[in-house]
């Protein structure tokens, strides 16, 4: 697999070690008053970015922790949390 | 022995003679001969016949960029002769011939090529069109490559290995070896790959001098032996590129040697940078049957008698584009070929040192002339020699045709990278444009020629992927620009295709038979570009992979268009670059199985065993696979089952109810002290996919079980459900520490009493209870008492190490009650007659803890868990339209239907899960999941099998469950 991840344990690691968790969308909102479409938009319903996105990844094959990342979709390659900063830093230097 | 012996350029050992079988004959080659070199040493020419002509092909290129010398060796076909080490006792056979390759009954074929013009499989014979089936199937019968059997079982070992490197350098020529060299210095990690099975490229067996009077050869030597010793450079020889990636991964299978533990093995390489050093390859001069046997390119010729000591023939001709050809020539009729004649594109511009040479040895030399036509039925004899606007012709009889138009670079990796490509004039080449991020081009490929040149570009490539990688080395790549600076640039080259031609048997794709008519035809009916005219013609579609037409085409299409070459690109390159064995990709066998601690003790007890999952399990102990015996013995006196495969768990920790509350359906707080809870976790869409068991162990420390196939997932699962919650929890998993012995049956206790050393009486330990106790004074024992198949039953767990030493001691303990194993299979039959599921068996994918029944195990008042699939259970309680679990009988004893088999009345409305004959009960039993409307009983229900002819089954849905319906038994 082209992709490489860096687990928060383990470090650098072949992303066939990986299995994705789906994307970052926060923590199970309370069971109380949820309409079904409300629920439903919570487990199904995706963002698909194309570009960097912030996503669930365990490492099944090593340390079994949980943890994020941002991938870019695009090229399918990591995104180093700092390069993020940098590059949002940049786009407000350009605004 | 019919070889040049004393050559020191020599890669092969001629007094290590190795035998083997063309055909029905014995032939005999020498260690590091490829199978085509030996066959050619050996006096075969004809290696094939082509794919629609059937036209006679030979040796052209030694390296594998034609389908000319595709054979079956060993009954494998389409196997890379050119590229296939020699090894003792090989079968090799010829491909698509009837007879042989040197008689072929199929060569009439070739006067019919006017029956089959461009694109003639899609147009011609569709008319009327009853007769194209009839056609087609006599073409594909003439057509193709080798045959496989159908039985034909893949020998040997295919491994796989996944190596990361900070600098990859692809081609062990001098650039690359260069690059190598210079990418160590910086202390990175290198990867080295190289198709043939050494170091040297185009160095490697050439006596012409590389400075200082040292012939380029020894310089290779020099450059590989420094290289082999440098601790960081990984090499892979004999090794072909098959794929290039996103984020910098590369693809490529090594094939083993003698000493390697690997018959093949698929590379997959990561890296930070990439080195391209692939250098050139020879771009095939056009003309009249250009493709004879007895025609080959320069390399060929010249490696031939250089590295594999074959003087390629007696009397030659040469027709070329480029000063290798003139090297060729020298120093092939130093070694005794006799030179009639050679003819070079270029009228000016030659090495003159090398001129001087040819005038030396009395070479006829005639510049500004090519070969326009090839004669000669199966083999080249005469050859007709032409000026360049084919004005003036001169006959020479010879039996070999050293042609070439020059050189051309491999540019297919670079392809695969997405680097663009433009037509440069000066080289005649099409360069490398817009190189992606972090690859460098070296060597030859970038039109260099001169042997220092080559190397100063690996040096400066290699620095600059270092760098690319981290390192830093900017005075180093300063320095080495310099150097190159200074060194002879890129030459001058051709971009000559051909004398004026008819084009009917002049070929620029021998794997397809593509002629050069072709692809005027299809420019005729209007392809205007590479690509399409590629797909019409199939002209680069084989498995050389547009190795011979790769350039030749869009030089040959801008010639017939009149329009400039600029315009025009080669043609995409995708993976496989070369032809790659399935049994490479799939690598090592991945099935890897599990075996219970009492494995063994099964087996001696006659266990048939099957695959379950990950696991190996007992499913039978009999040849009676209705398990009449097992079944009968449980519900009559006592047996043991082996159920370790059962996922077991320990989760401890302040948080770790939260946890089991989140992912289970029932209240966890219920667990009571020295009890079982048995509950279900579903998935967020209210499916269930796990039942088990809970049992607290002491204060937030909980112990559960597991279905078998979920125990794989569980950790995961619950980690994944609790991410957001920063819970302080820790869960180990059990399932191959801990093993499970299941004794069930009336006799059950009187067995266990004689071991355990507690009091196992009904009210000191009753169904549903969990104690922990000892056996023979030592193995520690949790015992349970579940009623899956409705006996009284205990399962024990203990450590897997004591699992051997339980067995048996419950084995001689229960001699006295005739205590018998049962299998997986007996246990199925029993659950089933007491209604109990098995995931995965009563359910699939969409079915929810309501359809089965299963509602009563759902607590809805702890909405502050956030229970795992609770939303979606709510919204399903009012929903009419799902399926649901029933039991169903037989009226007739009729044979059970199979599990799977759907039921039916105008459409699909259900299908069966589980039906057996009931022992018990001396009927036909199962459960079937229906739709809710056929879900009453009494319904009566149809059911069809596969091939039953329309004699569907009938049965009734009945109360579950069927054995036992008070549940008298397993509380006794």
């Amino acid at each position: 697999m082209a992709l490489t991840l860096t687990c928060p344990v383990c470090g650098k690691r072949n992303g066939y070690e990986f299995r994705y968790g789906g994307e970052d969308k926060g923590p199970r909102p309370a069971e109380g008053g949820l309409t079904p479409e409300q629920w439903c938009s919570h487990v199904h319903m995706n963002k698909s970015v194309a570009g960097i996105q912030k996503e669930w990844w365990v490492h099944r094959d090593g340390c079994g922790m949980w943890f994020t990342v941002y991938r870019n979709t695009a090229g399918n390659t990591e995104v180093p949390e700092h390069d993020l900063s940098l590059k949002s830093q940049n786009r407000d230097g350009e605004a | 022995m019919n070889r040049l012996t004393n050559l020191p350029t020599l890669r092969i050992n001629p007094a290590e003679e190795l035998t083997f079988y063309y055909g029905r004959t014995n032939f005999s080659g020498c260690y590091g001969d490829t199978v085509a070199s030996a066959l050619y040493a050996g006096g075969v020419r004809i290696f094939s016949r082509s794919l629609k002509y059937h036209r006679p092909r030979g040796l052209y290129s030694l390296d594998g960029e034609c389908s000319n010398t595709l054979m079956t060796v060993n009954s494998i076909p389409n196997i890379r002769t050119e590229n296939t080490l020699l090894k003792p006792d090989m079968k090799v056979d010829a491909q698509n011939v009837m007879g042989s390759a040197e008689n072929d009954m199929m060569g009439f074929m070739d006067k019919l090529d006017f029956f089959m013009p461009a694109g003639f499989y899609y147009r011609i014979m569709h008319k009327p069109s009853f007769i194209w089936p009839i056609f087609m199937k006599h073409i594909r019968k003439a057509a193709g490559l080798g045959t496989i059997s159908p039985d034909f079982r893949m020998k040997g070992v295919y491994d796989e290995i996944y190596p990361v490197a900070d600098v990859c350098i692809i081609g062990g020529g001098a650039a690359g070896m260069s690059a190598a060299l210079a990418a160590a210095d910086s202390g990175k990690r290198i990867i080295l790959i190289e198709s043939r099975p050494w170091l040297g490229g185009c160095f490697d067996y050439r006596i012409h001098s590389y400075g200082k009077g040292k012939p380029l050869y020894l310089r290779a030597r020099e450059l590989a032996a420094q290289v082999e010793q440098t601790p960081n450079i990984r090499i892979f020889k004999h090794t072909f590129l098959i794929g290039a990636y996103s984020a910098n991964m590369l693809t490529a299978f090594q094939t083993g040697g003698e000493n390697d533990s690997f018959d093949e093995r698929y590379i997959e390489i990561k890296s930070e940078s990439f080195v391209v050093a692939t250098g050139c390859i020879e771009r095939p001069l056009l003309f009249e049957n250009n493709e004879r046997p007895g025609v080959m390119q320069i390399s060929c010729a010249h490696r031939l008698a250089k590295t594999y000591g074959v003087l390629p023939g007696k009397d030659a001709v040469f027709s070329v584009g480029h000063d290798t050809g003139l090297e060729a020539a020298i120093d092939l009729f130093d070694l005794g070929l006799k030179v009639s004649c050679v003819a070079d594109i270029r009228e000016d511009g030659h090495d003159q040192k090398l001129l001087e040479e040819l005038a030396e040895r009395r070479i006829p030399f005639l510049g500004g002339w090519a070969a326009a036509r090839v004669h000669g039925e199966k083999h080249v004899n005469k050859v007709t020699l032409s000026k360049l606007d084919g004005t003036i012709q001169r006959h020479f009889h010879c039996d070999l045709l050293v042609a070439s138009a020059g050189l051309t670079p491999v540019t297919a990796p670079l392809s695969l990278m997405n680097a663009g490509f433009e037509y440069d004039d000066h080289t005649g080449y099409f360069l490398p444009v817009n190189m992606p991020e972090k690859v460098f081009a070296a060597g030859r490929i970038t039109g260099l020629n001169n042997p220092s040149s080559i190397e100063a570009s690996g040096r400066l490539a290699g620095f600059m992927a270092a760098m690319a990688s981290g390192a830093s080395c900017k005075n180093e790549i300063e320095d080495a620009r310099k150097a190159l600076a200074m060194l002879p640039g890129p030459e001058r080259g051709t971009k000559f295709l051909s004398v004026p031609v008819s084009g009917r048997k002049t070929f620029i794709c021998f794997d397809e038979d593509t002629t050069i008519k072709n692809i005027r035809q299809a420019i005729d009916m209007g392809f205007d570009v590479p690509e399409l005219i590629k797909r019409f013609t199939s002209a680069g579609t084989g498995p050389g992979q547009s190795g011979i037409p790769g350039h030749n085409l869009p030089l040959c299409v801008a010639n017939y268009t009149g329009k400039c070459i600029s315009k025009f690109r080669p043609t995409t390159v995708r993976p496989p670059v070369v032809p790659t064995y399935i049994a490479t990709y799939a690598g090592r066998k991945h099935r890897m199985t599990k075996r219970t601690p009492v494995h063994d003790l099964q087996v001696k007890k006659c266990g048939v065993f099957r695959l379950m999952g990950v696991w190996e399990r007992a499913r039978y102990f009999s040849d009676d696979f209705t398990c009449r015996n097992e079944i009968l013995n449980v519900r009559n006196n006592v047996g043991m089952l082996d159920s370790s495969t059962l996922g077991k768990f320990r989760i401890h920790g302040p948080d770790a109810l939260k946890a089991l509350q989140r992912v289970y359906v029932s209240d966890m707080r219920s667990v009571r002290n020295g009890c079982i809870k048995y509950s279900a976790m579903c998935n967020d869409d209210g499916c269930v996919i796990d039942d088990g068991v809970i049992v607290r162990i002491s204060e937030n420390d909980y112990y559960f079980t597991t279905s078998t196939a979920r125990a794989g997932q569980t950790i995961e699962w619950i980690r994944y459900h609790t991410k957001y919650d920063d819970w302080d929890f820790h869960i180990v998993n059990l399932t191959d520490s801990m093993g499970v012995i299941n004794i069930s049956g009336p006799n059950s206790r009187k067995v266990l009493e004689k071991i355990a050393d507690s009091d196992l009486s009904n009210t000191a330990f009753p169904f549903g209870g969990y104690r922990e106790f000892s056996v023979a004074g030592v193995i520690p024992v949790r015992a349970m008492r579940p009623g899956f198949v409705g006996e009284l039953s205990y399962e024990l767990h203990v450590p897997s190490s004591w699992m051997q030493s339980l067995w048996e001691i419950i084995e001689s303990a229960g001699k006295e009650f005739n205590i018998g194993n049962f299998g997986v299979e007996a246990q199925n039959v029993m659950r089933m007659e007491k209604g109990h599921l098995i995931l995965g068996i009563e359910s699939e994918q969409r079915t929810n803890l309501l359809d089965l029944g299963l509602g009563f195990l759902w607590d809805r008042s702890k909405m502050e868990a956030k229970t795992v699939g609770a939303v979606a259970l709510r919204q399903a309680e009012n929903d009419s339209g799902r399926l649901k679990l029933v039991g169903i009988k037989m009226d007739d004893s009729q044979r059970p239907p199979r599990d799977g088999s759907v039921i039916v009345d105008k459409r699909i409305r259900g299908y069966v899960c589980t039906a057996r004959r009931s022992f018990s009960l001396d009927t036909v039993i199962g459960m079937a999941i229906v739709e809710s409307d056929l879900s009453n009983i009494g319904t009566e229900l149809e059911i069809f099998e596969d091939e039953c002819k329309a004699e569907l089954i009938h049965v009734r849905v009945v109360h579950m469950p069927f054995y036992d319906p008070e549940g008298k038994r397993m509380k006794m």
